[in-house]
């Protein structure tokens, strides 16, 4: 059996991906990766955006993010 | 033939380093763009885990390389998973999956055993490879064909060495927190999936390179290892 992969999954989801380098910082937006699944959104987000000496890197389903307003609202 | 704890770091060390390149050579022909990246940044990591493992083999007392790693690629001491560049993601997948993690329980064994060079130099290594082993068990779940992972699977058997070798001794000396079966058993319980039952002869196994089959890294590997492709492009006296 030969299985075929496509370059972009029709399953994929997008992740935001948030990082600080010090304590006293906030968590701030550094990219967004696409992924099937929360294992994989971890192992590319830390592929990514590993070039900083980040002391903290969180990841977030964008579908999980609830929005206030959006740009043009106001 | 006595195979020593310095030739088992070797042979993680350069597993690690056939690794690395095998996963950068497929950092722009992945499915995605992310698993590009993914490919490209175990490959550093891969390569960057194999330099620390050489330079363990000094503080452990014996340097097992010899003159013939510059010229006998079959001196190398890598898997035959590794002696080809792999033409199917599938062989990216199971050597992501099975056989990074076969070396990372291996180091984990290191880490917990009481030989304190390794234990401190290999502890970073553990966290690195978590992300490894994620990508590696996602794709895994997504479907890859038989034969590239059972493959992978009787290469890892095969590379934790027979019951009663050397790195089941190592285990009872207490350098190694776990021997072949506790190091296969803790594989299958990280992939979440059992072993094929693998028949490993092992009167025709070496020790050494931890392989049953013959064989060796293919020859423009083996140059790019020794520095003989750079030199290719380098200006000559003339230019």
């Amino acid at each position: 059996m030969t299985i075929h992969y496509k370059r972009v999954s029709g399953d994929a989801v997008e992740y935001e991906v948030f990082a600080r380098k010090t304590r006293a910082e906030p968590l701030h937006q550094v990219g967004s990766v696409v992924a099937p699944d929360d294992d994989l959104a971890m192992a590319y987000a830390r592929a990514t955006y590993d070039e900083e000496r980040w002391c903290e890197m969180a990841i977030v389903r964008k579908e999980h993010v609830i929005e206030l307003w959006q740009p043009g609202e106001i | 033939m006595r195979v020593s704890l310095s030739d088992l770091v070797l042979s993680i060390a350069d597993n690690k380093q056939m690794l690395g390149l095998r996963y950068a050579e497929w950092a722009t022909r992945a499915p995605s763009l992310e698993a590009d990246i993914a490919a490209a940044a175990m490959g550093l990591d891969d390569l960057g885990h194999s330099r620390v493992l050489y330079g363990c083999l000094e503080p452990l007392g014996a340097d097992p390389r010899g003159l013939e790693r510059e010229s006998d690629p079959a001196s190398l001491r890598a898997l035959p998973y590794f002696d080809e560049p792999w033409t199917e993601w599938a062989q990216f997948v199971a050597a992501n999956a099975v056989l990074d993690t076969a070396f990372t329980v291996m180091i984990e064994a290191c880490v917990n055993g009481e030989v304190e060079v390794l234990q401190h130099r290999l502890r970073k290594m553990l966290l690195e490879e978590r992300y490894h082993f994620l990508h590696g068990r996602s794709w895994l779940k997504s479907g890859i064909d038989a034969e590239p992972l059972n493959r992978a699977w009787t290469e890892a058997i095969e590379w934790f060495g027979p019951p009663d070798g050397e790195v089941a001794e190592l285990h009872r000396d207490g350098k190694l927190s776990m021997g072949p079966r506790e190091l296969l058993a803790r594989l299958e319980e990280r992939l979440e999936s059992k072993a094929p039952n693998a028949r490993v002869d092992w009167k025709g196994w070496d020790p050494l390179r931890r392989r049953s089959r013959p064989g060796a890294i293919d020859e423009q590997t083996f140059g790019m290892l020794r520095g003989l492709e750079e030199k290719k492009f380098a200006a000559t006296k003339e230019a």
